[in-house]
């Protein structure tokens, strides 16, 4: 892909003449660089699973956060440039807060995605009379998951400003294997009990570190509790279960 | 130089206070008049009838003023009320149509679309507390169906078989309803013609701000007709028995 | 040195908000009554069609009451040009919420969107008292009170509009059971409802002038809205 580098890498709403947007694709490729991050949908609720990329002994891991909630019933992950999703989530933090004022009820999973996505397109020298506030492509990718009427939900939503609804779903730099895995290993009656588990096997897996409860962060969304982030001791246990 | 004071007619009143400060007024009564509209539906289509006079107070300022007009092919309009805000009115009208008709699509405004464009522009200018003083009375025929209804000063809006506007209401509605209303579908022309010069001699004789000299009109399928000026025939011998009324 | 004395000033006012000159205001009242009763799997909705300006009848139907979503029914009274503006932007809003949202927004949703709408032109009010009346996610019939300017309370049953004061006080008796010894309590049934929304029209058209000519009547239950229009006395 970088020997097609050219002249269309300069602006960053140019097509080349082969119709792609280079650095949007940039920016996709910016999150394989980044931890991996795992969703995995089953009947109860989500489960969030990221990697915590220590890098020092002095790094204090607590500071690395990955998993943010965005409304009290849905909660996203985040890999890639991760200091680019505080706009994104601020804008859904927002959006949920707005339809909640407006017709006093929690926003569907689907529509907070929406938004986000409608975000992610918004850079460069924006449209007549909007307003941009970026100057290039988020590079970020997010798993929201939620749970509203429709039930659990899990999407992903890439710096193309695209999502998709998954089952489970893995991105990041382990984000190949880890998927081929979650394929194999997922089925439709998944308990929560069993998705945490997957959710750590498979990332301890892809992590060149070896997984702790330290360096790994587990969240759940579940339609009666909404999105919980799990302790240290609740997440030592789903360890001693794997 | 001295200032140029406007005499106005006794019967036009000049607000208590007129102030040269504060906040930026508006319409705060209407000027040069026309009294009522009278419309109702009969078998063909609408009918409709206004006299020819525009008022200034209780002066017959202006004897040759015609208050119906045609929007388009399909919709008649009539209007009591502030004749300036009634021009206003035509002006705004006439380029709604003009923009339309560049277009260029082979599309017609229909009288329910005339009768929504009437309704948001006095509602908006009421909101705006900055009202066009009329009250517009709008009939046609929409694909086939009849419609008739009115729109006033406030953003008021209805729709019914019979309307009168200002004197109208109290002295011409009630001979309306009886005469009309349920049976919108069976009178002939003849009978609609009838009916309306009965309402409007009502009018003249009892509606000091009115005019023996009238127009009347009406929308079928062939589209609008608006006849020339006419007189009614009055009776006014019973005048030689009142003391006091002419001798 | 000022001279203060001399000066001229221009008189000073409190910065009040106006939105009347000239003694013109820009409301007025059109009549009509309406009323919602909700029932346990039902909600009935009731308005008269007359519009009225003083003592004069404009038309003998034009309907103040509307459908906004196949559970959910709005019913207005007071100043018919606000009503049906207010009426408008709701519908607009729940058409975008379901372009939006890929669903139709539910009752207590419209309700609260309501309130806000309302609210939103505090200091310049449609001067309307909606009344709005549906299913809420349960199933439940769910009726909300509002003022002009955005309160809103869910109720049981409700009466607005010009003869609000002679229809509330007969809900209160036959749906609320106030002042009748040994009254149970609970939800009427359907039939009961539907036959006190009758009555409370033909007895409230004998005795206000600003109600009569025609009755649209609502019954939303699991099945959809199902309307009916019946005749009032038209004097």
């Amino acid at each position: 892909m970088f020997l097609t580098r050219s002249e269309y890498d300069r602006g960053v709403n140019t097509f080349s003449p082969e119709g792609r947007l280079f650095q949007v694709e940039y920016a996709i490729e910016a999150i394989k660089l980044g931890s991996t991050a795992i969703g995995i949908r089953t009947n109860e609720g989500v489960i969030l699973a990221v990697e915590k990329r220590v890098t020092s002994p002095l790094l204090v891991a607590d500071s690395i956060e990955k998993i943010l909630e965005i409304d009290r019933h849905v909660a996203c992950a985040m890999s890639g440039l991760t200091a680019d999703s505080r706009t994104m989530i601020e804008h859904a933090r927002v959006e949920a807060q707005n339809h909640t004022f407006a017709y006093e009820e929690p926003i569907p999973v689907e529509s907070v995605t929406q938004a986000v996505c409608d975000l992610a397109l918004r850079f460069g020298e924006g449209a007549d009379g909007q307003e941009s506030t970026m100057s290039r492509p988020f590079g970020v990718a997010l798993l929201i998951a939620g749970v509203d009427e429709r039930g659990p939900q899990l999407y992903n939503t890439d710096p193309s400003g695209t999502f998709w609804r998954y089952e489970a779903k893995a991105i990041g730099a382990g984000s190949e294997g880890a998927q081929t895995e979650l394929q194999e290993q997922y089925h439709r009656d998944i308990t929560m009990g069993e998705a945490e588990v997957l959710a750590l096997k498979v990332l301890k897996q892809v992590m060149e570190e070896k997984l702790s409860n330290t360096n790994v962060q587990l969240a759940r969304v579940t339609q009666e509790t909404g999105y919980t982030i799990y302790t240290k001791d609740e997440l030592q246990s789903v360890i001693s279960r794997m | 130089m001295d200032p140029i004071e406007i005499r106005l007619p006794h019967t036009i009143q000049r607000p208590k206070a007129t102030p040269n400060y504060g906040p930026r007024t508006h319409t705060t009564r209407p000027i040069v008049t026309g009294t009522s509209v009278i419309a109702f539906k009969y078998k063909d289509g609408i009918m409709m009838a206004a006299d020819c006079l525009a008022s200034y107070g209780s002066l017959a300022r202006f004897r040759n003023e015609k208050r119906l007009m045609a929007v388009g092919e399909t919709t008649l309009l009539g209007v009591s009320g502030d004749m300036s805000d009634f021009q206003h009115m035509q002006h705004t009208l006439e380029s709604i149509l003009t923009q339309e008709y560049d277009m260029d699509d082979g599309q017609k405004l229909g009288t329910k679309s005339v009768y929504k464009c009437i309704s948001n522009i006095m509602y908006n200018r009421r909101t705006k507390v900055d009202p066009l003083w009329n009250s517009y009375v709008i009939g046609g025929l929409d694909n086939g169906e009849k419609i008739l209804g009115y729109v006033d000063l406030y953003g008021t809006t209805y729709q019914s078989a019979t309307i009168a506007t200002g004197f109208g209401g109290h002295l011409a509605q009630p001979i309306l309803r009886r005469r009309v209303e349920g049976r919108e579908d069976e009178l002939s022309e003849e009978e609609a013609v009838q009916i309306l010069d009965e309402c409007m001699r009502v009018l003249f004789y009892r509606d000091a701000r009115s005019l023996n000299k009238l127009r009347r009109a009406k929308v079928t399928a062939q589209g609008v007709e608006i006849s020339e000026p006419y007189m009614l025939e009055t009776n006014w011998s019973f005048a030689e028995s009142i003391t006091g009324y002419g001798s | 040195m000022m001279d203060y004395a001399s000066m001229q000033f221009a008189p000073t006012e409190v910065p009040v908000e106006h939105h009347s000159h000239g003694g013109w205001e820009p409301y007025v009242d059109n009549g009509g009554t309406s009323l919602a009763i909700a029932g346990k799997d039902f909600v009935i909705v009731a308005a008269d069609a007359r519009q009225s300006d003083g003592y004069s009848i404009n038309s003998r139907y034009d309907p103040k009451a509307f459908v906004l979503s196949n559970q959910t029914v709005i019913a207005t009274t007071g100043y018919a040009a606000d009503a049906k503006r207010l009426v408008e932007v709701m519908e607009q809003n729940a058409q975008t919420y379901f372009h939006k949202h890929d669903r139709a927004m539910g009752t207590t949703a419209m309700a609260q969107l309501m309130s806000n709408t309302l609210y939103y032109k505090r200091f310049f009010p449609y001067y309307v008292f909606p009344i709005l009346a549906g299913l809420d996610k349960e199933g439940n019939g769910a009726v909300f009170s509002y003022d002009p300017v955005g309160n809103m309370e869910r109720v049981v049953y409700l009466a607005c509009g010009s003869a609000s004061a002679l229809v509330q006080p007969f809900l209160d008796n036959q749906v609320g059971g106030a002042n009748q010894r040994g009254h149970e309590g609970g939800f009427l049934d359907r039939a009961t409802a539907r036959k006190i929304a009758i009555d409370a029209f033909t007895s409230a058209t004998e005795r206000d002038i600003h109600t009569g000519d025609w009755l649209d009547l609502f019954t939303i239950d699991r099945t959809g809205i199902h309307r009916e229009k019946r005749e009032l006395k038209h004097d």
